[in-house]
């Protein structure tokens, strides 16, 4: 591996003794978490905040359930009091709640527990701790009540839990990153959304995925592609009477165009996705179709929440970062779909002058409007505002925000807090196009596309758009390494090449990247917490480590692995190297070495995001050793490097 | 008259041994009625190498694909063009708890779920080799035979193992065959014996042929037969686990190994492409005819064409005669005409669908139905040398 320069970089920072350093420190060290830190940890003193993410209301409309995200806990609701009448400890980082058929029992994800807690709904007692798979998020009960089925985000599958026994009977694979699911009305089948597009062919426009998973055979029966749009979120079922169809917000990037190349400014819109299920009807497939959300001079940025009133009159879909709930007529909408010719379901897909037709009220909400419930009785949506700790009601009837209910968090807002709400707040963009937690959603993720930013040619510099967790301490920052720090990649950067608008101001520069900096990554499930390794992570290690080839020649100090990923460093030397993965399209030729802490979930790779998996980057993109010496190594040693690398 | 007499007797020591082992030990089925998938009912052409069994579907590996039968038509024949790894299909297992199929193709590895494939290859996973001949589920591990070693892919975290030379007593990492139970994984090495993994031990037992050459055994049952073992089966009833080999049939019951050569048995072959077992039936997929061999009864039975010798590998039979050969214990055979036949005598694969049986074959694949009034009026016939 050679500098920007061409000339090995070793001797220019400190030779063979800060190579023996940087291992004796690893090993002391004894794994990344000399450079990590707990989820509990908290950056600076937090007076307790709640973040309320979901919730669900009981059969008789009477009370609401409120997932509490920070505080890690439900907090009950009465609905007619607006009163919190209770509360319950859950597992870490709750994410999202189910209620079994009958009412009687909740079920939360606990995504950094790994768990769900199963909790009486009157008593508000845990009745138990149920195992799941990685990253838990989105659950439901099927029809009986006896199974229980549960996303596993960073594994990509559904577990599915009988209740009976407690234990998991299997599980199913989904797309990328499973987020929420809901059962069908007539209880045969659950929807899966996920939020990262599949893995496909480089430089083609994204496909994400509506897995179905039929209930009575407990397996997937259909993989829903949803063509150009990614992050999927909150599903809403529209009823037989009215449609009969699905409704799933999502972002529809335009990543193969230059951004700034688009003369009528921004393009980077909100909508929803219209699913007719290939069961629902007797069609051979699903038919899909795209509705845009947003208004020809005004968009409503990050589609999360959404619901259907029981009747099928209206749907409301929430703008997390435009702070702002759409009420929609499904009767208009229901005639503006009928104009999409079956052959070209995607007709719609780019027209800003669609919402119009079907959109009845933009409400303002608090910020963050993460989920809504609509009550029984369908007079009344609630929707959660995560980042101010309360519920807008929306009466269904006046279609006005009638009260606002405080869930009693503190009143205080810290540093870290107002860096949070601008990190979700798309003011700042041109047209209020995205936020931040546009392009990185769900505390910092990528979303696994390729973008051209900050090139006037047109096509040139692609650039993959890299997870946010874990990056302080990894300066300098973008691509080509142009920016220095956080304070520079956030403040000016931005307002120059991302959000091309109203900048932010010096004090939110400093909130902002002070947020940023406190994003961390998920727990890593391959690294145990014994701090032992399996013997094909130790073999990999020592092949990370190794400085000699398999027939005994010795590696140059700038072709070994821990040259550039070094260990203290949060496993990133933070310059520029040229590893011979640059294309005709790049205007540099070195590029920022990543981080590899949590490399394992960052698909696609280099800085282009052409390594669909850890195994390309040696095996398609290293022709010429350039990215460290590795044409020596056979399959097994490949695969072990690539066990070693999980666990960082 | 003193033939028939002797068959008679022959019949009634049989059916007297077998009525002594209990309701166990029944006579082999006969299968006297064959529908054959051709390109003439919409089937790929050339070599079906696997055949899988999914409820009322089945898949079927070709070199032109990957075809889906469902209730008795082919719905769908899958290439690369639908996203399949590969078009010559060598494998197929279908994931009991998922639904999803797995399929080994030369070009990787497939797994179909909800109407998608997803591909594991050499260059994009842990994947030892893209030539894959064998597929295996065992809960959330998928086991693969693959021409570089034996790749064990746990669907739950994405973790790929392998084991070849370097790792494990592999004379030749050339897998052809793969089977698992809840213990242990039998692997078929073409040119290393037979591989034994233990799951709890964590460690491979290989077995070769003892006298270690490029030969057959010297003495009938020292050891496998020949370390060319082009496919593996493990019967659960007989705790035994059987290698087919280019060279001869081999079982190993854990202490002894019982070998069957053309010479001494009813075997159709000595040239076996794979080997498959249900119940105490032992089937040989040979070059000339499918062979079954009935372990508690010793009985063989084979199946093939009349015209078979005629047949080349372009030419399939469409509804020509069909030939069934008994060979009894004691040696003697009959042979039975049947109207419907295998597509070809060059059998490739064979699978079980409760008692039906399909075939794979060099043209074309064959579905076996046993017909009881058919089969009872042939033992009739054995029995009263009609």
């Amino acid at each position: 591996m050679r500098g920007g320069n061409g000339k090995p970089g070793i001797a220019r920072v400190g030779g063979k003794w800060r190579v023996c350093l940087t291992i004796v420190l690893f090993w002391v060290a004894g794994s990344r978490r000399a450079a990590g830190a707990g989820w509990s940890e908290r950056w600076d003193s937090d007076p307790g905040y709640l973040n309320p993410i979901d919730l669900e209301i009981s059969p008789g409309g009477s009370r609401l359930y409120v997932v509490c995200q920070e505080s890690n806990e439900v907090r009950v609701v009465d609905t007619r009091t607006h009163e919190v009448i209770g509360r319950v400890k859950v597992g870490l980082k709750p994410e999202a709640i189910a209620l079994s058929p009958d009412g009687k029992t909740l079920y939360v994800s606990n995504e950094h527990s790994d768990s769900v807690t199963e909790i009486d709904a009157r008593s508000l007692r845990v009745r138990g701790v149920l195992k799941t798979g990685w990253g838990p998020v989105g659950l439901t009960t099927d029809r009986t009540g006896k199974f229980l089925y549960v996303a596993n985000t960073l594994e990509n599958d559904v577990s599915i839990i009988n209740l009976a026994t407690g234990h998991q009977v299997k599980r199913v694979e989904t797309s990328r990153f499973p987020e929420y699911m809901d059962l069908s009305r007539s209880g045969n089948h659950i929807y899966v959304s996920n939020l990262i597009a599949r893995l496909g062919p480089y430089y083609r426009p994204p496909v994400s995925e509506v897995t179905v998973i039929n209930t009575r055979k407990q397996m997937v029966s259909e993989r829903i592609s949803v063509p150009g749009v990614i992050e999927l979120r909150h599903i809403a079922q529209v009823p037989r009477s009215a449609g009969g169809y699905l409704l799933i917000p999502f972002m529809r990037p335009k990543n193969l165009n230059a951004l700034i190349q688009i003369p009528q400014g921004w393009y980077l819109t909100h909508g929803m996705a219209v699913i007719w299920p290939r069961h629902s009807g007797g069609r051979p497939r699903a038919r899909v179709t795209e509705v845009l959300l947003d208004d020809i001079d005004h968009y409503y940025a990050d589609g999360t929440g959404a619901a259907v009133t029981p009747n099928g009159d209206w749907a409301l879909i929430t703008a997390a970062s435009a702070n702002v709930v759409s009420i929609i007529n499904v009767a208009r909408l229901n005639r503006l779909l009928q104009q999409i010719p079956v052959n070209d379901p995607e007709a719609l897909a780019d027209r800003l002058d669609s919402a119009r037709h079907f959109v009845a009220r933009r409400l303002p909400t608090g910020r963050d409007p993460t989920a809504v419930a609509v009550s029984p009785d369908n007079h009344y949506a609630y929707i959660t505002n995560r980042l101010d700790d309360s519920i807008s009601v929306v009466n269904l009837r006046s279609l006005r925000i009638v009260s606002t209910i405080d869930l009693g968090g503190p009143k205080e807002i810290t540093v870290l807090r107002r860096g949070e709400q601008l990190f979700h707040d798309a003011r700042f963009c041109y047209e209020g196009q995205f936020a931040c937690v546009t392009c990185h959603p769900h505390g910092g993720l990528s979303n696994g596309l390729t973008w051209s930013f900050e090139t006037p040619k047109l096509g040139h510099d692609l650039v993959q758009n890299r997870t946010l967790r874990s990056i302080a301490g990894t300066s300098p920052f973008n691509w080509n390494g142009m920016n220095p720090n956080l304070e520079v990649q956030d403040g000016p950067r931005t307002e120059m090449y991302i959000f091309r608008s109203q900048g932010f101001s010096p004090s939110e520069v400093r909130d902002l990247t002070s947020f940023v900096r406190s994003l961390r990554l998920p727990p890593d499930p391959y690294d145990d917490p014994g701090g032992d390794l399996t013997p094909a992570q130790r073999r990999g290690r020592a092949i990370f480590f190794r400085t000699k080839t398999n027939d005994g020649r010795l590696i140059p100090l700038h072709d070994r692995c821990y040259y550039c990923h070094a260990p203290l460093t949060h496993y990133t030397s933070r310059v520029q190297m040229n590893v011979g993965t640059a294309t005709p399209h790049d205007t540099i030729q070195s590029f920022d070495v990543p981080q590899l802490q949590g490399v394992w979930m960052r698909a696609p790779y280099l800085h282009n995001g052409e390594a669909l998996t850890l195994e390309e980057i040696w095996t398609k993109f290293n022709a010429h050793n350039q990215h460290g010496f590795t044409s020596d190594m056979n399959k097994a040693q490949l695969n072990d490097l690539v066990e070693f690398l999980k666990t960082l | 008259m003193r033939l028939r007499l002797v068959q008679s007797l022959r019949i009634a020591t049989l059916l007297i041994l077998a009525a002594a082992c209990g309701a166990a030990a029944p006579l082999p089925p006969l299968y006297t009625q064959w529908i054959n998938y051709t390109p003439a009912n919409g089937f790929p052409p050339g070599e079906v190498y696997c055949v899988a069994p999914d409820g009322n579907r089945v898949w079927a590996g070709t070199a032109n694909g990957l075809v889906l039968l469902e209730n008795g038509r082919v719905k769908k024949v899958f290439t690369t063009a639908d996203g399949l790894a590969g078009d010559a299909v060598m494998s197929v297992a279908v994931d009991k708890m998922t639904g999803d199929v797995w399929v080994g193709a030369l070009g990787g590895l497939s797994r179909y779920s909800g109407g998608r494939f997803k591909n594991y290859t050499n260059l994009s996973s842990g994947l030892a080799n893209d030539l894959v001949y064998g597929v295996a589920v065992q809960g959330r591990y998928v086991w693969v035979a693959t021409a570089a070693g034996v790749n064990r892919f746990d669907t739950y975290s994405g973790d790929w193992s392998i084991w070849n030379e370097t790792n494990a007593p592999f004379n030749e990492p050339w897998c052809y065959g793969i089977a698992v139970t809840k213990k242990k994984v039998y692997v078929a090495a073409w040119g290393g014996g037979v591989l034994v993994y233990d799951l709890a031990g964590h460690y491979w037992k290989p077995y070769t042929d003892p006298d270690h050459s490029m030969e057959i055994v010297l003495y009938r049952n020292e050891g496998l037969i020949h370390n060319i073992v082009s496919g593996i089966a493990y019967n659960p009833e007989l705790h035994m686990f059987w290698a087919s080999t280019y060279f001869g049939l081999s079982g190993f019951d854990g202490r002894n190994w019982h070998n069957y050569l053309t010479k001494d048995s009813g075997l159709a072959s000595n040239f076996i492409s794979a080997v498959q077992s249900r119940g105490s039936e032992v089937w040989a997929c040979t070059q000339k005819g499918l062979s079954e061999f009935d372990y508690k009864t010793k009985i063989w039975v084979t199946y093939r064409p009349v015209n078979w010798r005629a047949l080349d590998a372009a030419k399939a039979v469409k509804d020509g005669p069909g030939e069934i050969i008994m060979s009894w214990p004691d040696g003697k055979k009959r042979k039975i005409e049947t109207p419907t036949s295998l597509a070809h005598n060059y059998i490739l694969n064979v699978a079980f669908q409760g008692k039906d049986i399909w075939v794979a074959t060099a043209q074309g694949l064959s579905h076996g139905i046993v017909e009881p009034q058919q089969e009872k009026k042939l033992y009739d016939s054995f029995t009263n040398g009609r």
